[in-house]
């Protein structure tokens, strides 16, 4: 369909004695001026945020030196070292980001392989409650959770924060998921099936490979949400269990804001965000846009 | 014994989770918003008050008010203010180009970029004396000079919700421009080969199309703005005063700095009934003409 669209389009390009009209030139012009715009509207904050990192707080605290720098890599090392300690922060945010899509992930692939592939009763109420729990403020279940956690002595752990990055991203993945595995062509498996294959070989040797690009895609969405996730990470860990996140806010003190300290730990916990998104960035792109034309 | 059919099996892991770590918070946070239980005097639960808290919020509390306010004021600004810039940035990006593919891939940028950190770094870029964004406008317009932008209520909700636009346009654009690629384009094309301007192809052809995504996109960005939290926090705190202390601030507040348990679950019940009203309403436009 689409590429039947596109073809129809090209044709039409060269059909002779088709040609632009004349109006249209300025009209391009003017519209890569304003795309140009808004290309430096995205780019120049986080630009800026970047040379920051790279300067001695003599140069922050000026406008005069914007560019005109010593460049330093001492922020850098800073942040890494007491009382800011970067480092375990890292290592919390990654442990609890990876165990978070680990869990979620198959979870979200059995369960959106059920709702691709059988009728059942109450099937699409089920679908749609798990899709509503995605409304359900933080701010509600944050009280049930930090009560719960404070009685089962789990506040301040990352198995907390696992537990709580779950419920956040486990209806997405189960939504996204259906999605790619509704477009798995359902004859392989009928035909795998028809040979004695079980169900579960099925859908590890046939669904799983065939949906993996779909898979990587969710889970990065995942990780990404998790990674960045501050409001639970605020509120159930106070010291052992920080997060990149938090560790952010720390950079507040009774001195003021240390700007270069906070823009170096912003560099630290956006770059991989930034490269792993980028790696997955056509089907991310797809699976983030299916929410708008199913 | 009958044996469990297949698909419930698969679904019971992740059923039973949502079950137990979302819906079951929801139940227990209704309870509690008819408790009454100041969590900083006891660590128990307190003696059941009815709806007493919900009473005292309503009739009581000048400063839930202001978060109300605040929330209105925030969400549409937010929301108008989004879908504006994403429908626009999308109408123009759906064209084919080098610079247009390149912005096209930057989009993915802001929307992996930590909340929390897009408001610090407006903080940042909006300090009076080394901000670059407040420098910037104070070149533009020089009576903006010397202005202290968190310090004034006004400036202070314009800044709030500059950075939760620049975090989330660019995923709303994303979105429309899926919705632009599932227009067939041989309609515009033949209306325009009859002489139809862009404006007339835009209104007549494009826009019906293209109307349910942006309701969407409009339910959802209203559903994003409402639970914003992590960028109000580290950009002004709710201040100046309750300028920008929107309800899922307050509710933190209540719960997190007051350690009222009852009465944060009370608000965050007002805030939950709003969010689930609009959960209706998305889930009708994307699966209602599904089936």
């Amino acid at each position: 369909m689409l590429t039947q669209s596109a073809h129809a389009a090209s044709d039409r390009a060269l059909i002779p004695g088709y040609r632009q009209p004349a109006h249209d030139k300025a009209g391009d012009w003017l519209r890569q001026c304003v795309v140009f715009v808004g290309v430096c509207a995205i780019v120049l904050p986080i630009f800026w945020i970047t040379l920051t990192a790279f300067k001695l707080p003599k140069d922050v605290y000026s406008l005069s030196a914007a560019f005109n720098f010593t460049v330093t890599l001492e922020n850098l090392r800073t942040v890494f070292e007491h009382p800011w300690n970067l480092g375990s922060k890292i290592v919390n945010s990654l442990v609890v980001a990876t165990s978070t899509v680990l869990l979620a992930i198959p979870m979200a692939t059995m369960a959106a392989y059920a709702f691709s592939r059988f009728e059942f009763r109450f099937k699409k109420t089920i679908f749609l409650v798990v899709i509503a729990s995605q409304f359900i403020p933080a701010a509600v279940i944050v009280l049930p959770y930090f009560l719960m956690f404070k009685q089962l002595g789990m506040l301040d752990t990352r198995s907390a924060l696992v537990l709580v990055n779950m419920s956040i991203v486990l209806p997405y993945a189960v939504w996204m998921m259906k999605g790619f595995i509704d477009a798995v062509p359902v004859e392989i498996e009928e035909s795998a099936m028809v040979d004695g294959a079980h169900r579960a070989r099925v859908i590890w040797e046939i669904v799983v490979p065939t949906a993996l690009p779909g898979i990587i895609t969710a889970a990065v969405f995942c990780f990404t949400l998790t990674w960045n996730e501050f409001l639970f990470a605020l509120i159930i860990s106070k010291q052992d269990a920080l997060t990149l996140p938090i560790g952010l806010i720390g950079f507040r003190t009774e001195r003021g804001d240390l700007w270069e300290l906070m823009a170096a730990g912003g560099i630290l916990i956006t770059a991989p965000m930034f490269i792993l998104s980028l790696l997955v960035q056509k089907q991310f792109i797809q699976s983030l846009t299916a929410g708008s034309v199913r | 014994m009958k044996r469990w059919p297949v698909h419930w099996l698969l679904l019971a892991p992740a059923l039973l989770f949502v079950g137990a770590m979302a819906l079951f918070p929801l139940g227990y946070s209704l309870i509690l918003s008819f408790r009454e239980w100041k969590l900083a005097k006891t660590s128990v639960v307190g003696e059941f008050v009815g709806l007493q808290n919900y009473v005292d919020l309503l009739t009581d509390d000048p400063d839930f008010f202001e978060a109300l306010r605040a929330t209105c004021i925030f969400v549409t600004a937010d929301v108008l203010v989004t879908v504006a810039v994403s429908l626009g940035a999308a109408l123009l990006l759906h064209r084919a180009g080098r610079l247009n593919s390149l912005a096209r891939t930057l989009l993915i940028l802001p929307f992996v970029m930590s909340p929390a950190l897009i408001g610090i770094s407006f903080r940042f870029f909006l300090n009076a004396e080394y901000g670059v964004l407040a420098s910037a406008v104070a070149a533009v317009f020089p009576s903006m000079k010397d202005t202290v932008w968190l310090a004034d209520s006004t400036l202070a909700m314009i800044a709030v919700v500059a950075s939760d636009v620049w975090h989330w346009a660019p995923y709303m654009t994303l979105m429309i421009l899926g919705g632009l690629a599932s227009i067939p384009s041989e309609t515009q094309e033949a209306a325009r080969v009859d002489g139809a301007g862009s404006w007339a192809v835009f209104r007549d052809i494009t826009w019906p199309q293209l109307m349910p995504v942006v309701a969407v996109v409009m339910v959802l960005k209203t559903v994003f703005a409402l639970k914003a939290f992590d960028t109000i926090f580290t950009l002004t705190s709710g201040g100046p005063g309750n300028a920008t202390k929107t309800l899922a601030y307050f509710v933190y507040e209540q719960g997190f700095n007051y350690y009222d348990m009852g009465y944060a679950a009370a608000s965050a019940y007002v805030l939950t009934a709003i969010l689930l009203v609009l959960a209706g309403f998305y889930l009708r436009l994307v699966f209602g003409k599904a089936r």
